[in-house]
Order: C-alpha cells, then structure tokens, then sequence
C-alpha cells in the first residue's frame, strides 16, 4: 500500500495530479459512448475528490455506476499531459467500494475459480496444454488462467516456437483479475507468490497478466511473448495465402500498450508475417476489458460495435490479439456479425508461418 | 424552483434522456479546467438540436433560471464554472460536421465538433482549420469561439475571429438568429457575428457556425535558439520580425520551463539556458527554408544567443513542438496547484514584462515558469505552488494583480487567449473603463433581457 494513502482512502497524491484539464476526453471509450463528463476520466477523478473530501459517499449510486461503468482500459493514461497515474486510481477506488460483500457476484465467482493453483488446475483439465518441461534457460511461461481454459493451444504455439522455455502447469493466478476487481492486496500477493513459483524471466502470452506481474515484480522480470519475440529476432517468412501474402489486423491490449507501453513489437512482427493494416482505433478498448465483458455485457457491446464495422471493411485474413479476454470478446462479435476474418493469438500465427 | 421540480420540469419538456441531475453528474459538472474554482449547477442538460437548445433557454427565462452554456470544459478562465447554480446545456451532443465545402474553402460544424475533429476531417481534403489552441485535441468549435481562441501561430494566421463567416445561435429571449453566412463580403447591418465570438456564453449560445478553411502547408520547418534570459530571446523576436518576416511559429519558455519539461519529457534540451525560442514557418519548401534560415542567422548574431540549431527531420521538430505543449503539465508536476496567466504587450515590449515577471516572482517568493507566444506577444506565467499552503496562495493572488497590472502599463491585457470567465472578472474593469463596462452591460441586456446567460460574467 502508498505510504500516503489512508484506509478507505484515495492516495491522495495521485488525486493532486490531475490538473483538469481535460486531454482525456477524446481518448476515453465511456466518453465517447455518452459524451457525460462524468463517464470520463477527469470527471471520474472530480468524483474521486468529491468521495476523497467527503462531499459525495462512497455508497453514492451515480458515483458506484461509474467506478463499474469505467473499462480500467488507461487509454487515457498515454494522453495524460500531466503523468495522472488514472489505472492505479481506479483500481483503487474498486478497493474501496468493492471490499467485502460489495463485491459483484460474477466476480466474487471468478476469485473462487482461481484461489488456488489446484483450482486453477481442475478448471483447465480438459484443456490440453502444452506439456511440463524443464529448461535450462532462466524463461518461465505463465499460463493465464482462463487462456489455459479457452485457448489451450497459444500455449502450446509457444512450446512449439521456443523450445527454451520452461512450462509448469501447477502455477497459479497472477492477480490480475484481482487488482483489477477491487482486492489489491490479494492481487499484490498472488503476483509476488507467482514470482517466486516462476523463477528468472516471466513469461506472458496475456496483456493484461503481463501488465500486472510487471506492475508488481517489476519490468525486468516480466516480458509480453510479442516484446520477448521482438529481440529474439528471429528470421520469419511470410504466410502466404491463394498466391498472395495473407492479410493481418491487430487489436492492441489495452494494458500492454497503455500499461507497459508495448505496441510496436507486435506490429514489427506481423509485417513479416504478410500484409499489415492498421485496424482504425486498434489501440482502442475491444469492449472485454477483462471481467468487464461478463459483469457489462450491454456496454462491452456497444464497445466493440464500430470496431466490428472497421474490422469487417478491411477484409483481413487474421485480426491478431495479444490477450486472451480480447481473444474471446473479438471471436463471439465477429462470428455474431459473420465477418470471416479469423482471429488468433500472435504466437499462433507465428506458428503457421512457414 | 427547487432543484427536483427544475429537473422534472425539463424532463418533461425535453425528455428523460436529456436531462441530469443525479449528485455525481452534477458533481463531474462543477468544474472546468480552471483551478480554485467550483459551483455546483442544479441540472445538465444534454440537447440534440437547435430547436431543444431554444426551448431550454425559452424555461429558463421564464423560470429565471441561471443557464450556462458548456462544450469539452477545457477553458482556462472559469467562464463554465456555474458559480451560480442553475442549468449547464452540454453541447457535447451536437458533433456533427454538416458540410466541408472545398471550392468554398469553407466548413459548417455543430458546436460540439473538436477542434482536431474538423482539421482532420478538412485535412482528407487537403484543407486546414488553422486556429490551433494548446488543447485543441479537446476544446470544441463552439468553445473556441466563446473564447475566441488562440493558439500557436497567431502572430501569422490570426486566432479563431478571423475564421468564423457565420453562426447559427440561441438569444436569451430563445429566438433563434443566423448572423454572417458564406460570403467572404457581406457587410449588411452591424456585425453580430464578430460581437458574438468572445462572448463567454453571455449573450447567445451557438447551435452552428461556418469557418474558413485555407490549404494545407506543403512543407514545414523548425529551429531552436538558446538565449541567455527571456528578455534576450524577446529581443531577437523582435529583430527577426522587424526583418521583414512573419513566421508560423516564435515561441519561448524559460529556463524553469525547460528545466521542467526535460525532468519530463528528456528531450535533450540544454538545462542551463536562460530561454528557449522555438522558431519555425509552413510554407512552400522553398519559402520556409528561406524563412528558417534567416531567422537561424538573426537569432546566431542576437545579443545573448548560446546556440541554433535547426530540426534535421520532422521527428526532432515534433520534439521540439512537444516540448513547447508540455509546458504548463510540466510546470504543474512541481506543485500541487499551478496558475496559469495569460497577459498579452505589445510586442516591443516583451522583453520588459520577461524581466518584471521574474521580479514579481522574487517579491512574493514564488516559483514562476514562463512560455509563451513571444511572436505576437502573449506571455503566460504560470505560478506554481502547494494549495495546502495558505500563506503561498495568499501570495500568489496578489502576485497575480501585479501582473495585470504589469501588463496594462506596457499598453496589454490582462487576457490574450484564455478569456476574462470568472478569473480575470475582478482586473475588467481595470482594462476597459466605466464607460467601456456600462456599453458591455447594454449590450449584454439587448441580447439577454433577463440576465440568464452566463450570469455573473462579462456584462453582467
């Protein structure tokens, strides 16, 4: 915890930051869908003062709806002028209005789901993963909890492409989920014991994991698989398609780009890999935003919707995620809008390259 | 009325999607981007056309309602804070670009249009809309004229006056007025339009206005000179303009700014230089080499000059333009509360009111970073201080009417961009005289009889 923040309080600090002026509006997808300053990123920090002060309570539903309604996206922390550290903020403000029964029932489920290594384990036993194995080198893979369950195979494309990394299924969660449902503490916790299960190089195939454990262990510790290709620099070729390389799209993570500032490594890649297009607003919320596609699924809807019309314009062969949430919330639009565009991990696709 | 039969009332006229009033949204609506300044408005309305715009102000007339008119909220000077209470109309709404017009060179917008909105759907065509206000990521079009905003080339392009050919707007008594048009001439009758650009939101609130849009630059090109002080710097602006050029870009920051910016942004900028000048034009290739060069050559033989160096590619000029936005963010991490002045001399004179600035900030012990628009003379000194500190903020209010007047004995004014609002309201008075103020009062009751728009502002 800060040194200046206070039980059931703001650090007040990071609240000092924002000088109001306002640069995040444009960035903000809650703002774009209501043009309500209150669904923006300063007028969230206006109400975060307010509760700060003791003007509005914490139990106020206008204020609640928008600590719920906010997509913890941090699209606005780029843009920020003034360095508002916004992601901390609301995580923290989940903390305080989420703590104890307050808590969403999905989420309150989704905690259970992953308390424990063997919990995550039985969730994922008819998911076939890529094997244990030992390495030499110090590169640990971290197998997301819910990638391991839905997209068994990114794990696997990795083991296949670098034989260097050690796989060990009996890892727990990362805390993610946590810190960004309002338990930063147990979020804190679960990254550090992850730390020491996986020893040297962490390794994450999910934005939003990867994003985390870096907050916690530190960037040095903890690489994106996209950034740790990157410096690989290994040779690929492109993936060719009725005679002509294929065409590719990506969807930046939220938290990898906003968070950890990754958004080149991915796109140096999938220039190599056929005919890259910029997808429009790609570096914007997909809408899934981890829970929130579960807890908000009208919002996460209305989301993703311009993006699915952009995406079904360009007719790509692959749109490209680098985050399992994404993964999922790109797949059901898209096949909902019946675009025949495909999407898969970038390890993945790495691994059809010839 | 009390606060819920207001809200019941316009909901009721309006509809229930128009209307806020929940303590959250009416909390988020307290507020601009002006520091010290906070009201909490009773109601937010959200219209979708003219035609609701009018009937909002047709309620509060005859509810003697205070009506505040309000776009991204990104200005500078409290002129959306409601001090008053009453109804914030958000024209957040109303974001449609109507028409761009290219052999008119011309373009109609909705007031909630951004100002980076319109450059970059007008740039498609080629065209630009060349007002360029430090926030024009977020300030909106109908903002921009309220304020009549400036930005970062006004000494050669002008500022948002010299853009705007016509308006659509809502009076105080909800009568509806077209003023100016798509005529480049028209000089029929008084000119309202030009009345109205500046007006703060108390005299009409503008449902759409038609710009001029002129061709985009081919070419651009910046410089970097390093002086030993701002009154150095402001000395070769001068020169440099005296020779005959009118450059796209002069700007300056000292050296507690570029101290701030590099800790912020590690530009490479040389720390221990007393101002930055930033020099730069658009053009034809051929002309803003020409341009650029020869202000590299005046500011090398200026008196005080340490360095020039010109911007080998657009990325280093993008560097070096950043460092000039960044400024007031920069400054604004060194305490919890910066105040940012907008004082603007004539240019002549610049280099006088660098010196006195510093010298205020030595008198009442305050941390004072200036940058500015050194082309056309606009200077703002931000203050930065800890708002915890009473003594401090004590100080830096009366540091401030210094400054104003400071720039009233140089023949300025107290506001060249940012607009008069709530912050310079007390100083107006100073600047324009009884006879002045009494014409604005008359002008302000023809437009508002009864006083509902913006109430407590400019012509009240």
């Amino acid at each position: 915890m800060n040194d200046d923040r206070a039980p059931g309080k703001f650090t007040q600090s990071k609240l000092d930051r924002c000088i109001s002026c306002g640069y995040c509006l444009p960035a903000c997808p809650t703002y774009q869908l209501t043009g309500e300053e209150q669904s923006s990123p300063r007028g969230r920090i206006t109400l975060m003062r307010a509760l700060q002060d003791g003007r509005l309570p914490f139990s106020d539903e206008g204020a609640q709806e928008q600590a719920s309604f906010c997509l913890g996206c941090r699209a606005c922390e780029p843009v920020c002028p003034a360095g508002v550290e916004y992601g901390v903020l609301i995580e923290e403000w989940r903390d305080i209005t989420w703590r104890g029964t307050k808590r969403p029932l999905i989420i309150k489920a989704l905690f259970q789901m992953v308390r424990a290594p063997w919990r995550v384990r039985v969730m994922s036993a008819l998911s076939p993963i890529a094997a244990n194995r030992k390495s030499r080198s110090d590169v640990h893979l971290a197998l997301g909890c819910f990638e391991r369950r839905l997209f068994p195979q990114v794990s696997k494309a990795v083991a296949q492409l670098a034989p260097e990394v050690a796989i060990d299924s009996s890892q727990g969660c990362c805390g993610a989920l946590h810190a960004h449902n309002g338990d930063l503490e147990g979020g804190k916790e679960l990254a550090k014991q992850l730390g020491e299960k996986l020893p040297g190089t962490i390794l994450s195939t999910a934005g939003g994991c990867a994003a985390h454990l870096s907050s916690v262990l530190g960037s040095e510790r903890v690489k994106e698989f996209s950034q740790w290709w990157q410096v690989l620099n290994r040779p690929l070729s492109p993936i060719m398609k009725n005679g002509r390389p294929i065409r590719i799209g990506l969807q930046d993570s939220c938290h990898l780009r906003n968070g950890m500032g990754v958004f080149k490594e991915p796109r140096k890649i999938l220039q190599q890999l056929g005919e890259y297009i910029e997808v429009p607003n790609a570096q914007g919320c997909c809408g899934a935003a981890g829970s929130y596609s579960l807890l908000r699924s009208r919002d996460s809807k209305r989301v993703i919707a311009p993006k699915v019309v952009a995406i079904k314009e360009l007719n790509l062969d692959y749109l490209v995620s680098v985050n399992p949430g994404c993964t999922r919330q790109l797949k059901t639009a898209l096949r909902k809008a019946r675009v025949k565009t495909k999407v898969l991990h970038i390890a993945e696709l790495i691994a059809l390259a010839p | 009325m009390a606060d819920s039969q207001l809200a019941q009332a316009l909901r009721s006229l309006l509809g229930a999607d128009r209307v806020l009033d929940d303590p959250a949204a009416r909390e988020a609506y307290s507020r601009d981007a002006t520091p010290l300044f906070k009201g909490l408005p009773e109601v937010i309305v959200t219209p979708h056309s003219t035609a609701e715009v009018s009937e909002v102000v047709k309620f509060a007339r005859r509810t003697k309602t205070p009506i505040i008119a309000r776009g991204a909220g990104s200005n500078l000077c409290a002129a959306t804070v409601p001090l008053n209470g009453g109804i914030v109309v958000s024209m957040m709404q109303m974001k449609e670009i109507l028409e761009v017009s290219r052999n008119e060179m011309l373009a109609v917008v909705q007031p909630g249009v951004s100002t980076q909105q319109l450059d970059d759907a007008v740039a498609k065509e080629g065209l630009m809309y060349v007002p360029d206000p430090g926030s024009k990521t977020v300030s909106t079009l109908g903002g921009n004229v309220a304020t009549s905003a400036g930005g970062l080339r006004g000494l050669k392009y002008g500022t948002t006056k010299n853009y705007i050919l016509g308006l659509e707007a809502v009076l105080g008594t909800g009568e509806v007025i077209r003023t100016g048009g798509r005529l480049v001439k028209d000089v029929a009758g008084y000119d309202i339009t030009r009345l109205l650009i500046g007006s703060e939101g108390t005299l009409a609130i503008f449902t759409e206005i038609t710009t001029v849009l002129s061709p985009r630059p081919k070419a651009s090109k910046y410089g970097v000179a390093y002086f030993n002080n701002l009154a150095d710097a402001s000395v070769a602006v001068d020169s440099i303009v005296a020779s005959g050029i009118l450059p796209a870009t002069l700007e300056f920051l000292d050296n507690t700014c570029i101290k701030a910016v590099e800790d912020f942004a590690h530009l490479g900028l040389d720390n221990n230089a007393g101002a930055l000048l930033l020099f730069g034009d658009d053009g034809s290739a051929e002309s803003v080499e020409k341009a650029v060069t020869a202000m590299a050559d005046i500011s090398s033989s200026a008196r005080g000059v340490r360095a020039v160096t010109l911007a080998p590619d657009v990325a280093a000029a993008d560097a070096l333009l950043y460092a000039r936005r960044c400024s007031l963010p920069a400054l604004a991490r060194l305490g919890s509360m910066s105040i940012l002045e907008d004082i603007s001399v004539p240019r002549p004179q610049l280099s006088r009111a660098a010196e006195a600035i510093e010298q205020i900030g030595e008198k009442y012990s305050l941390l004072i970073g200036t940058f500015g628009h050194a082309g056309d003379g606009n200077l703002h000194p931000t203050i930065v201080i800890n708002k915890d500190d009473a003594d401090e903020v004590a100080r830096a209010e009366r540091s401030l009417s210094d400054i104003f007047n400071l720039a009233l004995d140089l023949g300025g004014t107290i506001t060249g961009e940012h607009g008069v609002g709530s912050a310079k309201l007390p100083y107006l008075r100073q600047k324009l005289g009884d006879v002045s103020l009494a014409l604005h009062r008359n002008i302000k009751s023809v437009f508002d009889p009864d006083g509902i728009l913006n109430p407590g502002r400019v012509g009240s």
